[in-house]
């Protein structure tokens, strides 16, 4: 079944739900919104329109997509979907957890980048107000999951890296959408640690790649001296930042 | 007590006048007693005077040079008759000083070396008004009810400044606060400045969003000739919009999100009405225009006008003609929030239609638009058969109506009679009668029973009782 009309309107980086609905082959269409995060019903971004259907964050567009009687997984049995699913509460938390504190609660982080990019689409009093308060709640919140207090070199440590499966997956569309956003935002050198660990794992990079050529149709260098390709719409605000670091004296931060 | 001696008025002494006879005359009035029998008044003028001297017994921190500029005219009084017009004005002018509980006059003859054969010394007894004053009540509204807790600090340094606060936590958890600081400038144009602080949530389910306000509102208010008035104002608020259910139509929801909205306002209002609520003559006259885009990301030219008309027919018997209208201009390429458009529709507008319910709606949200106008012809008459003649019954009128209106966008690529045509073709009216009744001295409720005449696609109306109570109607 094709959906003729499939409407996305995304803010930050949503590579989760676009990767998921290119592997299912689905049309839509790119909208940045400023105020995407305040359209969004429930208060998260990235969502899809289709119709007079409004579906915010990935896993409810996952329910949406299988409703019209398209699916990923329908060859996987329930075992192995109740696996998946486990696996992508842990990405979903750990890996989506450790992004949300790299960019707000990791200073450099917050002041070179978050700060002005999430500020940067309000006039004056607000891009200096709304990234405050943003950080608030997100401390707040990873306050409760027991993060806030901890330092970047512990919180990297404690993020698991799962390898991805054969054949693909929701999963897959999950843990494409954060590892490409961890590898290409441009984050100040010293604190990319994350992104480093995920450099010294090959089969996450490969990964990356692989779903890079398949369904985008290009190929992201993620090693040293990477400059990010810009393909996509969402790309173009993006200033290509030098991530060569010192690969190896993170690799043995792995495992 | 603040003594004021008479300056040396020259002029006056000269020609005809009688004295007084026999023993001096004293008068004292209690507030609401302007009125002298015609026989009296003759008398009156014909009696020589010159008031000597005036005093204020009373005052505590007020500052004498404030209150000396209120009771100055009295002074200027010829004759008997017109110190006591004089000592009124001037006791009305204090009383609107705010700094007083009350005001009491006492004029008496003047007696010690200095007084002249005529002489008058008024004495106006006042009582200042206690340091903070503050309540707490409820409120119920049209959303919710909520606790309000208020504080009053009159007369701060003694030359009319006051900060009051009004803070009110709703069942909805919603709260609002309002803290204003006004100080009368000295001048002839009797200006007052006035600047507040205040955080209001409002909620629009006719139109599918709730709104959050914080802002300053810095106000300069002064009279130019009788009774006109204008507010130069500046405000700056930030306001939260966000969607008031899931089901809020998407163009509203295109909308939500925060936004900073800088405007200039000049408010010039006419007011020779003799009531604010069933006045029997005059004309109320408004018109604002408001200019946004002083930084924030708002921007529009906004200018409203309403004309209200009041003649009393025969006795009791009032017609009261309205004209409101109102265009909005997209002058910069800032974005025009829905919060910024003209609706149409309700009980206080357009009766006989849903709140809002006039104009294009998506998913039963008003949208609102660019250009409005709306009409308004009234007949009050005391109800039926004088139920509570000259008492309660005072407070009710029966009223018949008819009310016109339209509104919608104005495109000015296109050419200026196809925009009139818009406003002129799709008009939607409505009559009925109802039972209106005043609320304080402010506010009014009605209930009417109304029936819409002509109806667009795409309004709402609500044929039938509707029930509206509010301070402005059309």
């Amino acid at each position: 079944m094709k959906l003729s009309k499939f409407f996305c309107q995304i803010m930050q980086i949503a590579w989760l739900s676009k990767s998921y609905l290119k592997m299912c082959d689905l049309n839509f269409e790119v909208e940045q919104r400023y105020n995407a995060e305040n359209m969004s019903p429930s208060g998260r971004v990235p969502f899809i329109k289709c119709g007079a259907f409004l579906i915010s964050e990935l896993d409810p567009i996952i329910s949406f997509v299988n409703n019209k009687g398209i699916s990923l997984v329908d060859k996987l049995d329930s075992s192995d979907k109740a696996d998946m699913r486990a696996y992508m509460s842990l990405v979903n938390t750990v890996l989506g957890s450790a992004e949300m504190y790299i960019c707000w609660c990791d200073k450099t982080c917050y002041n070179e980048v978050t700060k002005p990019r999430y500020g940067s689409v309000y006039p004056w009093p607000l891009n200096r107000y709304l990234p405050y308060q943003k950080k608030q709640q997100v401390v707040k919140k990873l306050a409760v999951l027991g993060w806030s207090q901890k330092s970047l070199d512990e919180v990297i440590t404690i993020v698991p890296l799962p390898s991805p499966v054969p054949r693909p997956s929701d999963i897959d569309a999950l843990l494409y959408g954060h590892l490409y956003t961890i590898l290409t935002s441009p984050i100040p050198q010293i604190n990319d640690k994350l992104a480093n660990i995920i450099r010294g794992h090959e089969p996450l990079i490969k990964f990356v790649k692989h779903m890079d050529r398949k369904f985008f149709g290009r190929t992201t260098e993620v090693s040293k001296e990477y400059v990010p390709l810009v393909t996509e719409e969402a790309d173009l605000n993006r200033t290509p930042l030098d991530h060569a670091t010192d690969q190896q004296s993170t690799r043995g931060a792995l495992f | 007590m603040l003594k004021i001696k008479h300056r040396e008025l020259s002029a006056v002494q000269d020609g005809a006048r009688s004295s007084l006879q026999g023993e001096p005359e004293m008068c004292s009035m209690k507030p609401g007693s302007a009125e002298m029998p015609k026989f009296r008044k003759s008398i009156l003028q014909g009696v020589a005077a010159r008031v000597d001297k005036i005093s204020i017994d009373g005052l505590g921190r007020t500052k004498d040079d404030f209150v000396k500029e209120q009771v100055q005219d009295v002074f200027k009084a010829r004759n008997f008759e017109e110190v006591i017009k004089k000592a009124h004005e001037a006791r009305r002018k204090l009383d609107n000083l705010g700094c007083f509980r009350s005001v009491g006059i006492f004029i008496d003859t003047s007696r010690g070396i200095n007084s002249t054969r005529d002489g008058l010394e008024v004495i106006f007894h006042v009582k200042e008004q206690k340091r903070i004053v503050g309540g707490v009540n409820t409120m119920v509204g049209s959303n919710e009810g909520s606790l309000v807790v208020g504080l009053k600090l009159p007369n701060l340094a003694g030359r009319g400044e006051k900060i009051s606060a009004q803070y009110s936590y709703g069942s909805r958890r919603t709260c609002n606060f309002d803290v204003t600081f006004s100080k009368p400038l000295r001048g002839s144009l009797s200006p007052l400045f006035t600047t507040s602080i205040f955080q209001h949530a409002s909620e629009w389910p006719s139109s599918g969003y709730k709104m959050l306000e914080n802002g300053l509102l810095l106000d300069l208010s002064f009279f130019s000739g009788q009774n006109i008035r204008h507010n130069l104002q500046w405000e700056g608020a930030y306001r939260d919009l966000s969607c008031l259910s899931r089901s809020s139509s998407f163009q509203v929801r295109e909308q939500s999100g925060p936004n900073i909205k800088s405007s200039v306002r000049h408010i010039l209002s006419l007011d020779h009405r003799d009531t604010c609520i069933f006045p029997t003559r005059g004309i109320l006259f408004q018109l604002t225009t408001e200019f946004a885009g002083l930084g924030g990301n708002v921007g529009f030219l906004k200018n409203e006008a309403l004309l209200q008309s009041n003649l009393q027919v025969i006795r009791d018997v009032v017609v009261q003609g309205s004209l409101q209208a109102g265009l909005l201009n997209r002058v910069t390429d800032k974005a025009v929030n829905i919060c910024d458009n003209f609706f149409l529709g309700g009980p206080l507008s357009i009766r006989g239609f849903q709140f809002r319910g006039v104009g294009t709606h998506a998913d039963g949200n008003a949208l609102g638009s660019d250009a409005y106008w709306a009409a308004g012809l009234h007949l009050f008459t005391p109800l039926p058969f004088r139920p509570g003649k000259g008492g309660f019954g005072e407070f009710f009128r029966s009223h018949f109506f008819l009310n016109a209106g339209s509104i919608g966008n104005v495109n000015y690529a296109d050419d200026f009679p196809h925009n009139v045509k818009e406003l002129t073709q799709g008009i939607r009216s409505s009559y009925g009668f109802g039972v209106a009744l005043r609320l304080g001295s402010m506010a009014r409720v009605e209930l009417n029973y109304c029936v819409p005449l002509l109806v667009q696609k795409g309004d709402l109306a609500s044929p039938g009782i509707q029930f509206g109570i509010g301070v402005n109607f059309l």
